[in-house]
């Protein structure tokens, strides 16, 4: 080496959420160990549009080297799928999420949000809005509207795919759940698109975990998680909801929290580091998030307890959010191995994001679908008639994706899968 | 240096009779600084050098005018570093394979480069013309070996390329560029190489070959997939056997190697491919002492799964040579191919033949043979040619004929 | 020809998206993964054809308009990067053309990363041997341009030992083929001369690399140290012992608890000096009687404990904890320099004493991780540029590695190439005969010196050369 070393330069852009990220950007070597693991590098082929690659646009901005209003460090930035692949590929633990975040939010306070980012969050962040939209959407679903549009062109069609592809594709029977309740009390985040779209899942995943001895408890009051508007950068909203949300959850006085959404799940272990800065509720938010867990870890730690047969044919294609933001891997697995006679085939790079991202599909639609189509490709090898996967948006994305690619294949809740096992062990 | 002892040249000749005085005689340079001179020298003076070390090499390649003088290295002599812990060793261009062998053995190590001919053939002859045998495949070729190397180049300049070491990639490789070039980019004076330990155990074993080529071809399949880690694994053909007292077919010699256990296993396997005995080790040493004086040897190669076809065409192609023997490295896919002097007439029809099957690469053959292979005339051989002896002085012909 | 009409002339060729002309977003092709250079290109292009490749090549030689190849920029010399020039993105070609697996070899683009071409070949029970701790990053092509090793390069050789053949696009546009997998050629051994070239002869078109069989059985080991030193003694006596293992990997105290910190946490002792990492592979019969042997060695030289991997998850645990030591450093200190040479192996124990003193007098931590077996040591510094102090300190610490390498009868470089990092080291190394020796080996690739220029050799070693006139 011969006199090359970096030496740093002041900050360009102080107090911003990015500079105050700086740090973790520092812990970035440049290594490259994170291209592989990048879906939007593996799809575009572009250094500008990999983990790394983003490391160095945030620095330039920091360091004055790029300002933010260019466009493209926006489009670059734009285009991260969030998914944190690239953490569980970083030796050297670059918070990833969290950087991504924060320079959305530099951004943002810099230029408006898309129009049409702009109106989906606005939805999401009103109860009443979303209602509105969601019972819409059970409208389309159940007339066959949902259906019969899945096959238009462009990014309306797919949206109405999507919409199609969270219609139950087993049959439930309903049954009642008993358990001694002795592993505690457990409140279960009903969000915003679960309970709207996967109303069902909810259901299922409160009379799981009866069955396998939680007690399920509610906790009125709660709602989105604001995972959306943390991610596009709208921290302000996201910090509200959060508030909402830990407000409701400690008057339920229930022990742990459930999460049957993953990208929900990963928003509420970080609502510390979203509200770090908040004295009221920092301390608040740390205890409520350390008491948050993904379905599928209260299941595996219980077992869980065994249902009925159910001989169908199934892949796991693992979400980001579980994998990559909660490092959970294996418990899933264990829900889906309790059910007796499921041919589980395993889905090659199925810790690989599907492109969905929450509202990804509808900003970056040509990324989101290079993004999608290995999936698809990977699913189909796997000869399965579903696809299991514990996150709403992924459903969907890749739901709406094999419909109209003309596959038979559908996707489906792990958590479904149990609870059809156990109504037939019930039945 | 320039005088000639008198001694051991009798095939050889100083500088033809219109070379300057002092190149009439074999150059005899005590050292690289010698070597360099005399070098520059002839290059100043337009004078062809033909290199020598032991001078076993020197009937084989394209032809060299005979007014090249000769530059005898063969007094560059000695080993320089060893270190056994390191096994690596340094030495001379002039000291022989015999010399190594035996300051490594006592360390139960061993420079495994088994070329066939004597073992008094040098380290440098053996790195320039590329030369090895049937323990290539396993542990390495001359330029897998070679971490060091000086040479002194056609304008009489020493330049030293890689090191010492096992491991190195600093500058661009004239190590590489030199091991092979048959001495047509430098003399090489001296060089460093990697040892590699003996195996703790050995035995070596000959499988009976089938004759007809489809079976050949599965036998020597099974025993590259076979689980065996063998040192050497070497087709030879049943002249070859019957030279050595050795009646029967062709056969596999398949030298194994490893612990005592790994052996052993090793041992059962071979004898479950087929009719199989134990050979005492010297038959590598009969295999390299196969050429008889005078012999034409030529190599024809392709991909490993194409031998035993290689083999049969071989033979078919031979068929009515009196004394000819083939052996073939499967695992490298060259078969080499050792015609009598006897039959010198029909070795270039044969040749041309052979090159209409597979890559054909000649070591020792009569002019008209040559005539038949490709010489190494590309763009960018000629450049290095260019580049490393713009005079053309350094065995000028034996890679490509005059211009 | 402007700035603008090259890339106008070179989207013709590929299309727009696969030209970056911004310089905003030529910022990210400023570093590869050493970041202490920053060499901004003019242009970037991609070409995802091998058509578009030779078509972008012909363009660049007839504007005399010079080029940087880059695989994936996981390069540690600064050897991919261009200043002002234009970048040639490789990292699109990433097909594997062909395998043949009975004579075990494959043909793949330049831009095919190291792992997916083991797991191409993996049904077939055989894989590619040399694998840097970057492989599953790395391209092939930049493997070739690098001559790159790895922890397995110790029994199976590296980049240089497992490349058949070549197809080539020289700087001016020919196209030629070096080496032959169909049987040997006469003639210069160009391919060895091109491995390792660092992208100064010219772009690989395709490979023809070797295949190797999985091995039948596979016992990786980790013994664990209380001193640097007598790991470093163990490791001679295990090769002066004649076991050649598949691999003979050291780590130090700093290193083992980066790991630890991370991800990629494989169970390494965390109050351990040192580690070995070392793994035997062959055949199953046998193969305990090494894996005993080599205890025994590592025991009697003061080992507190050897484990052994039950499983094969073990084993690859064990292993991604040192592929991924590098990047890990990276949680030490907000900064690093990763070092890269090579000593006799006999060495080891005196140089790693004189290392650690160089860091002790320059009050930095030394964190060492390398291939032990094969001599060829990563002394990494972890630090802070914003401390200019510390940064001069860093600078004087990395001179006095270098030198005591040298020193020991080294190399500067056994893997990561000499780039532009190791550039002013050459001279001491190299006499200038031998470096203008080199000169005149690139000129015959590249007269014009227009493939990756400035890097390898200082210009100033290369003499004009002008052929004397002919005596004859």
């Amino acid at each position: 080496m011969s006199g090359s070393l970096p030496t740093a330069k002041p900050c360009a852009i102080p107090d911003t959420p990015l500079a105050h990220a700086m740090p973790g950007l520092d812990t970035c070597v440049h290594c490259g160990f994170c291209l592989q693991a990048c879906p939007t590098y593996l799809a575009l082929n572009d250094e500008n549009d990999s983990p790394r690659g983003r490391i160095v646009l945030m620095r330039a901005l920091v360091e004055g080297d790029l300002s933010l209003d260019d466009p493209a460090v926006q489009t670059h930035i734009d285009r991260c799928l969030g998914c944190r692949g690239c953490e569980s590929a970083c030796p050297s633990g670059v918070p990833y999420g969290q950087l991504l975040e924060a320079t959305r939010a530099t951004l943002t306070a810099r230029r408006p949000l898309p129009a049409v980012v702009r109106l989906a969050l606005g939805v999401f962040a009103r109860p009443w809005a979303l209602g509105t939209a969601l019972a819409m959407g059970r409208l389309a679903r159940g007339t066959g509207v949902a259906s019969l549009l899945a096959g238009v062109k462009g990014r309306l069609g797919f949206a109405f795919a999507m919409l199609q592809s969270t219609a139950l594709p087993i049959k439930r029977k309903n049954y009642t759940a008993r358990g001694d309740g002795s592993r505690g009390s457990v409140a279960v985040l009903q969000g915003c698109v679960m309970e709207g779209l996967f109303a069902g899942t909810n259901r299922a995943t409160a009379r799981v975990l009866t069955v396998n001895d939680y007690r399920v408890v509610a906790a009125p009051g709660e709602g989105c998680c604001g995972a959306l508007h943390a991610h596009a950068g709208d921290l302000e909203t996201a910090r509200t909801l959060a508030r909402r949300n830990i407000a409701a959850f400690e008057k339920s006085g229930a022990e742990l929290v459930a999460v049957n959404a993953s990208g929900c799940g990963a928003m509420m272990k970080e609502y510390g580091h979203l509200l770090h800065d908040d004295p009221a509720w920092r301390e608040r938010a740390e205890r409520l998030a350390s008491r948050v867990r993904d379905v599928s870890e209260l299941l595996a730690a219980a077992g869980p307890r065994p249902g009925a047969a159910l001989p169908l044919h199934v892949t796991y294609d693992a979400p980001c959010h579980l994998v990559h933001a909660q490092h959970i891997s294996a418990p899933p697995l264990a829900v889906l191995r309790a059910i007796p006679e499921l041919q589980l085939t395993p889905l090659v790079d199925a810790d690989q994001c599907c492109g969905s991202a929450g509202i990804y599909n509808l900003v970056e639609p040509e990324t989101s679908n290079a993004v999608l189509a290995p999936k698809l490709a990977h699913v189909a090898e796997t000869g399965a008639a579903l696809v299991a996967t514990g996150n709403p948006g992924c459903l969907m994305q890749i739901g709406a994706g094999l419909a109209r690619a003309g596959s038979t294949t559908r996707v489906v809740h792990p958590i479904d899968l149990l609870d059809a096992s156990y109504a037939r062990r019930d039945a | 240096m320039r005088e000639s002892d008198g001694s051991g040249d009798k095939m050889l000749s100083g500088g033809g009779p219109g070379a300057p005085a002092a190149f009439r005689s074999p150059l005899r340079p005590r050292d690289t600084a010698d070597v360099a001179d005399a070098v520059r020298d002839a290059a100043a003076l337009g004078v062809p050098l033909r290199i020598r070390g032991a001078g076993h090499w020197l009937d084989a390649g394209r032809p060299v005018p005979a007014s090249a003088c000769v530059l005898d290295v063969s007094a560059l002599r000695g080993i320089t570093e060893y270190n056994p812990g390191d096994l690596t060793l340094t030495a001379g261009a002039g000291t022989t394979l015999a010399e190594i062998d035996e300051a490594t053995r006592a360390n139960g190590q061993w420079l495994p480069l088994d070329p066939a001919g004597a073992t008094t053939a040098t380290l440098g002859a053996t790195l320039a013309t590329a030369s090895c045998g049937p323990l290539a495949s396993a542990l390495g070729l001359p330029r897998d070996l070679a971490l060091g190397l000086e040479f002194v180049d056609g304008r009489g300049i020493v330049v030293r390329g890689g090191g010492r070491v096992v491991k190195n990639v600093a500058g661009f490789d004239l190590v590489r560029l030199t091991v092979g070039a048959w001495g047509t980019l430098g003399v090489i004076t001296e060089a460093t190489v990697r040892l590699r330990a003996r195996p703790e155990a050995e035995c070596t074993m000959a499988l009976d070959a089938p004759r007809e080529t489809g079976t050949l071809a599965l036998l020597l399949r099974a025993l590259r997939e076979a689980p065996l880690t063998p040192i050497a694994t070497e087709l030879v053909d049943a002249t070859f056997r019957a030279g050595n007292g050795d009646r029967g077919s062709d056969a596999v010699l398949v030298r194994l190697a490893g612990n005592a256990a790994s052996v052993a296993a090793q041992r059962r396997h071979v004898e479950s491919l087929g009719t199989a005995r134990e050979l005492p080790a010297s038959a590598w040493d009969r295999l390299a002492a196969a050429d008889p004086d005078g012999a034409f040897t030529v190599r024809i190669s392709h991909r490993p799964s194409r031998v035993a076809d290689l083999w049969h065409a071989i033979a078919t192609a031979t068929a009515e040579i009196e004394g000819a023997v083939r052996h073939a490295s499967i695992e490298r896919g060259v078969v080499r191919l050792i015609v009598p002097a006897t039959a010198h007439e029909v070795v270039a029809p044969l040749v041309r033949c052979l090159a209409s099957h597979a890559s054909v690469l000649g070591e020792r053959l009569p002019r008209a043979a040559w005539e038949a292979l490709p010489a190494v005339t590309d763009r960018l051989s000629r450049g290095v040619r260019a580049a490393f002896d713009p005079h053309q002085i350094l065995n000028p012909g034996l890679l490509a004929p005059m211009a | 020809m402007s700035h603008d009409a090259l890339g106008a002339a070179l989207a013709a060729i590929v299309g727009e998206r696969q030209v970056l002309v911004r310089p905003s977003e030529l910022l990210v092709y400023a570093t590869d993964g050493l970041p202490g250079y920053r060499k901004q290109p003019g242009i970037a292009v991609f070409p995802r054809t091998r058509d578009e490749l030779v078509q972008v090549v012909r363009l660049l030689a007839r504007e005399g308009v010079p080029f940087v190849p880059r695989g994936a920029g996981t390069g540690l010399s600064g050897g991919a990067l261009a200043d002002g020039s234009v970048l040639l993105g490789l990292n699109r070609l990433t097909r594997v053309l062909s395998v043949d697996a009975e004579n075990r070899l494959a043909v793949v683009e330049p831009g095919v990363v190291n792992v997916h071409l083991t797991r191409a070949v993996a049904p077939y029970g055989l894989h590619y041997a040399p694998d840097p701790s970057s492989q599953a990053a790395c391209t092939i092509g930049g493997n070739v341009a690098e001559n790159a090793g790895g922890p397995h390069c110790l029994k199976y050789g590296v980049t240089l030992n497992h490349v058949v053949a070549l197809t080539v696009i020289l700087p001016d546009g020919d196209i030629v083929t070096l080496g032959s997998a169909d049987g040997e050629r006469d003639g210069y051994d160009l391919v060895g001369c091109f491995v390792g070239s660092e992208g100064c002869f010219g772009v690989a078109l395709d490979a023809t690399v070797r295949l190797t069989r999985n091995p039948q059985a596979v016992r990786t080991l980790l013994a664990d140290f209380t001193s640097m030193d007598a790991a470093a003694r163990a490791t001679s006596a295990i090769i002066a012992a004649g076991i050649v293992p598949a691999a003979l990997e050291m780590m130090d105290q700093a290193t083992i608890r980066a790991v630890e910190a991370s991800i990629y946490a494989a169970g390494y002792p965390t109050d351990a000096a040192a580690v070995l990492l070392m793994e035997l592979d062959g055949l199953e019969a046998g193969i305990d009687v090494d894996v005993e042997k080599l205890r025994t060695i590592c025991l009697d030289g003061g080992a507190r404990a050897v484990r052994i991997a039950r499983d094969e998850g073990e084993r690859t645990r064990l292993w991604q904890g040192r592929k991924k030591a590098f990047g890990a450093m990276g949680r030490i200190s907000s900064h690093l320099v990763v070092q890269d040479a090579v000593i006799p192996r006999t060495r080891l124990p005196e140089v790693l004493r004189l290392i650690a003193q160089i860091g002790a007098a320059e009050r930095l931590s030394v964190c060492n991780v390398f291939h032990a077996g094969d001599g060829n040591l990563h002394p990494n510094i972890p630090y802070n540029a914003n401390d200019p102090d510390e940064s001069a300190r860093v600078h004087r610490a990395m001179r006095a590695i270098m030198r005591a390498c040298v020193d020991a009868g080294g190399s500067v470089t056994g893997e990561h190439g000499i780039g532009l990092d190791k550039i002013d080291y050459m001279p001491r190394i190299f006499s200038p005969e031998s470096l203008d020796a080199m000169c005149r080996l690139r000129a015959v690739f590249d007269p014009a010196r227009r493939a990756n220029p400035g890097k390898v050799v200082p210009v100033r070693s290369c003499r004009e050369w002008t052929q004397a006139p002919a005596t004859r």
